[in-house]
């Protein structure tokens, strides 16, 4: 059987074909259909031929195997030192193996591809740093997702996710409707305690166009209501677009390259059409490096920059409390010792390590650095959707135990993870392992310390 | 004055009591019932998996998984479904009280009823407590419709109430719960006792208030009262008024078991305290835990 009903080649594009797979309980049918899954090694090397490009080349053949990555992968340290996790090994072994074979490769190889393509790597590019030669795997193995995307051999949730962006764009099933219903909502809920709040949508020409995580108006308003409380405080002229205001990607971490332009295609012509003067994204990593970092290439604009200026939700907060549009109440910091979760993908990967610590500065007294930490930070454990797929769970448990020790080292109980993927591997981290530490995101945090301007306080009682 | 009603359960043993009167005012207001489970907490990053809330185990929530809790619940709720009329059960997936809030808005209910806490032989109990204590303070802190509260058995139909007692501190929440207080009383004949606390803080070491601040503190309240609450009280004599002092859930507890109250109403105190912080702080709260009567948190004029 070549193709599956489930598993195949073919994208999602409609609701139904969204239903049907989501129906398949943990993938049961998807993965049994995967085996039979034929590869059309035709259409993979003319794929490869098209986009395999001279960087990537060079990468594959001047990899001097020296081994100086080993020690950079969270996966290695914590897997026993197992030769089959070094960086390098794992990207010849696969993506190297399809190159050299020119894509003529059977349904075993490309099991063992989509294996080592989302459970043994999450794609934090740390590696990187420590190649004398400064080849990137993280990179290599997010191109790698992409042929495999192409072929069918995708993991389920992953697959759905990437389907998700297809019809909603977003990576839940939230619409229009939805995702203004609940601003109105939030509005409403909260406009007592601060008077004044609005929630404006579509207004033209703000100074801020403020762009979330689909999460958050599914499951997590709250964080909504904290983003627009704090722009309320601090006096921001800002909005939210109807369309376009989901800025994360898991076609990113499927490698479904289409749909990740679809979907900063709609994030971009909200910009276009708001004409707001900048962007701030909400505190999510994968959201900042497939909108902000990587989405202006998958748009073809050859500034490969943003059509605004695009801020994550760090960048902002550093401002607003380093120009006092936020002032902090100084009898309310942080007492205990915290540390900072410095997220791979804008830390890493964007370079904000500066502006967390600058945060921390004004918001705690006692702050620990992890070791490493900023752009040698080790990743969560569940990037690159580590976290979400069912297949790979035990290994991305064991992947949580360098984290563990880390936060551990630092004495701290609580950590401030500002990336919706960080915090979830922190919380399961402690799950799992006990550690009896807290963690949270920066709006609550700061909500509880900042000082209400006397204009801004409810006037009741 | 009920039409619609959704009963906030965590689908277990804590909430029988709390299931008896939600069933029981479908029955005799003849009203429709919705009973509500939120059985799984949700990720903030990608994941398809949930946190069962009472096992705390990681399931993967889809629509077999919701069907089979929705037919648990049936089995759960069995008996008492068999004398009601206008019953739907439902479950969701989310943080239980957002998904609740989501709820009543949605269905514009005119009651949210809930169980309080847990017993320590439930299964998961200590994490549960966590979340449904937070939960009711939430649910209470932001529910545009009255919420009944229900730790321990209540015998008496709703109907034949014969004591309700108001606690106000005055706030515009204290109005909304006056309001609904008493055109319950009215409905079903019952006395109205309305009351006030002046709170003595005891926390305020070395603060001690002289006898004649707390007599003046007394006479302004029952100025209050007399200038705010009884002319809206013209032609219904079944009232008294009283005014104690000290720790204000305490005074509220003893006066209304010197009453012997049917129900508790009075506002939960959104900037009182952080919920997250304190699971036993704000008054309404530790009168939940303690009550031997349900305890009807009204915060919004919308319903009452």
């Amino acid at each position: 059987m070549p193709e599956g009903t489930l598993c195949n080649k073919k994208t999602i594009d409609t609701q139904e074909a969204l239903h049907a797979l989501l129906a398949d309980k943990s993938g049961k049918k998807y993965y049994e259909e995967m085996k039979q899954l034929d590869v059309n090694a035709t259409v993979l090397w003319g794929v490869i031929r098209k986009t395999l490009k001279s960087r990537l080349r060079t990468w594959l053949e001047i990899c001097a195997h020296c081994g100086m990555c080993a020690d950079s992968c969270f996966l290695y340290l914590t897997n026993g030192r197992d030769p089959k996790q070094v960086p390098s090994y794992k990207i010849q072994s696969t993506l190297g193996e399809l190159v050299k074979r020119k894509g003529k490769v059977d349904n075993d190889f490309m099991h063992h591809c989509m294996d080592t393509a989302w459970s043994k790597c999450t794609c934090c590019n740390r590696c990187a740093m420590y190649c004398p030669f400064g080849i990137d795997m993280g990179v290599m193995f997010g191109y790698l997702r992409g042929l495999l995307f192409s072929q069918g051999f995708v993991p389920w949730e992953l697959k759905i996710g990437s389907g998700m962006h297809r019809v909603y764009r977003a990576q839940m099933d939230v619409t229009t409707e939805d995702w203004v219903e609940t601003c109105e909502w939030m509005c409403e809920e909260y406009e007592e305690d601060w008077p004044g709040l609005t929630f404006p949508i579509d207004k033209p020409d703000a100074d801020i166009m403020y762009t979330v995580n689909a999460r958050e108006v599914k499951h997590y308003p709250e964080d909504l209501a904290e983003a627009a409380i704090l722009f309320h405080l601090a006096g921001e002229n800002w909005t939210v677009p109807s369309q376009g205001w989901e800025e994360t990607s898991l076609a990113m971490f499927a490698g479904d390259w289409a749909a990740c332009k679809m979907q900063v295609e709609s994030v971009y012509d909200a910009m276009k059409r708001l004409k707001s003067k900048r962007m701030v994204v909400t505190e999510c990593g994968h959201a900042y490096r497939a909108t902000v970092v990587e989405g202006p290439y998958w748009a073809g604009l050859k500034t490969g920059k943003t059509p605004i200026e695009s801020l994550h939700y760090v960048e902002w907060l550093a401002e607003a409390l380093r120009t006092g549009k936020l002032k902090i109440d100084p009898s309310k910091k942080i007492k205990e010792p915290v540390t900072y979760q410095d997220s791979c993908n804008y830390i890493r990967n964007a370079g904000l390590a500066e502006c967390a610590r600058e945060i921390m500065s004004y918001i705690a007294e006692d702050f620990r650095e992890m070791t490493p930490c900023r752009e040698y930070n080790f990743c969560c454990g569940g990037g690159g959707g580590f976290n979400g797929i069912g297949r790979y769970r035990e290994q991305r448990n064991i992947g949580l135990k360098i984290k563990r020790d880390q936060v551990l080292d630092t004495g701290a109980k609580l950590v401030i993870a500002p990336c919706h993927n960080c915090w979830d591997a922190i919380r399961d981290m402690e799950e799992i392992y006990h550690i009896g530490i807290r963690w949270s995101f920066l709006k609550p945090v700061l909500l509880k310390m900042v000082l209400v301007p006397e204009h801004l306080k409810p006037k009741d009682e | 004055m009920f039409k619609k009603i959704l009963f906030a359960t965590t689908a277990s043993p804590v909430c029988d009591n709390a299931a008896k009167v939600a069933f029981d005012l479908e029955l005799k207001w003849d009203a429709e019932l919705i009973v509500f489970h939120v059985l799984g907490i949700p990720t903030h990053g990608f994941s398809p998996f949930v946190t069962d809330v009472r096992t705390g185990g990681n399931e993967l929530a889809d629509n077999d998984y919701l069907d089979w809790v929705k037919e648990e619940m049936k089995n759960t709720y069995d008996k008492l479904l068999q004398d009601a009329e206008k019953v739907t059960i439902e479950a969701a997936i989310g943080m239980p009280h957002r998904e609740i809030l989501r709820k009543a808005r949605k269905e514009n209910v005119d009651l949210i009823v809930m169980g309080a806490h847990t017993r320590p032989e439930d299964v998961g109990a200590s994490r549960y407590r966590s979340v449904v204590g937070s939960t009711m303070q939430k649910v209470a802190k932001n529910a545009r419709c009255p919420i009944a509260i229900i730790s321990r058995p209540c015998t008496t139909c709703w109907k034949l109430f014969s004591n309700i007692v108001v606690a106000t501190d005055f706030s515009k929440a204290s109005e909304a719960a006056f309001s609904w207080a008493c055109k319950l009383a009215k409905q079903v004949n019952a006395n109205l006792h309305i009351f006030h606390a002046v709170d003595l803080k005891a926390t305020d070491a070395g603060l001690i208030k002289a006898q004649e601040d707390i007599e003046a503190c007394i006479q302004s309240a029952r100025e209050k009262i007399e200038n705010k609450y009884l002319p809206r009280l013209k032609g219904f004599e079944n009232h008294t008024v009283e005014i104690w002092e000290g720790a204000p859930y305490i005074e509220i507890l003893k006066f209304a078991r010197d009453r012997q109250a049917d129900l508790i109403v009075m506002a939960h105190h959104a900037r009182e305290i952080d919920p997250e912080l304190a699971l036993f702080g704000s008054t309404v709260e530790q009168v939940v835990l303690r009550s031997a009567c349900p305890v009807a948190s009204v915060n919004k004029l919308d319903k009452a």
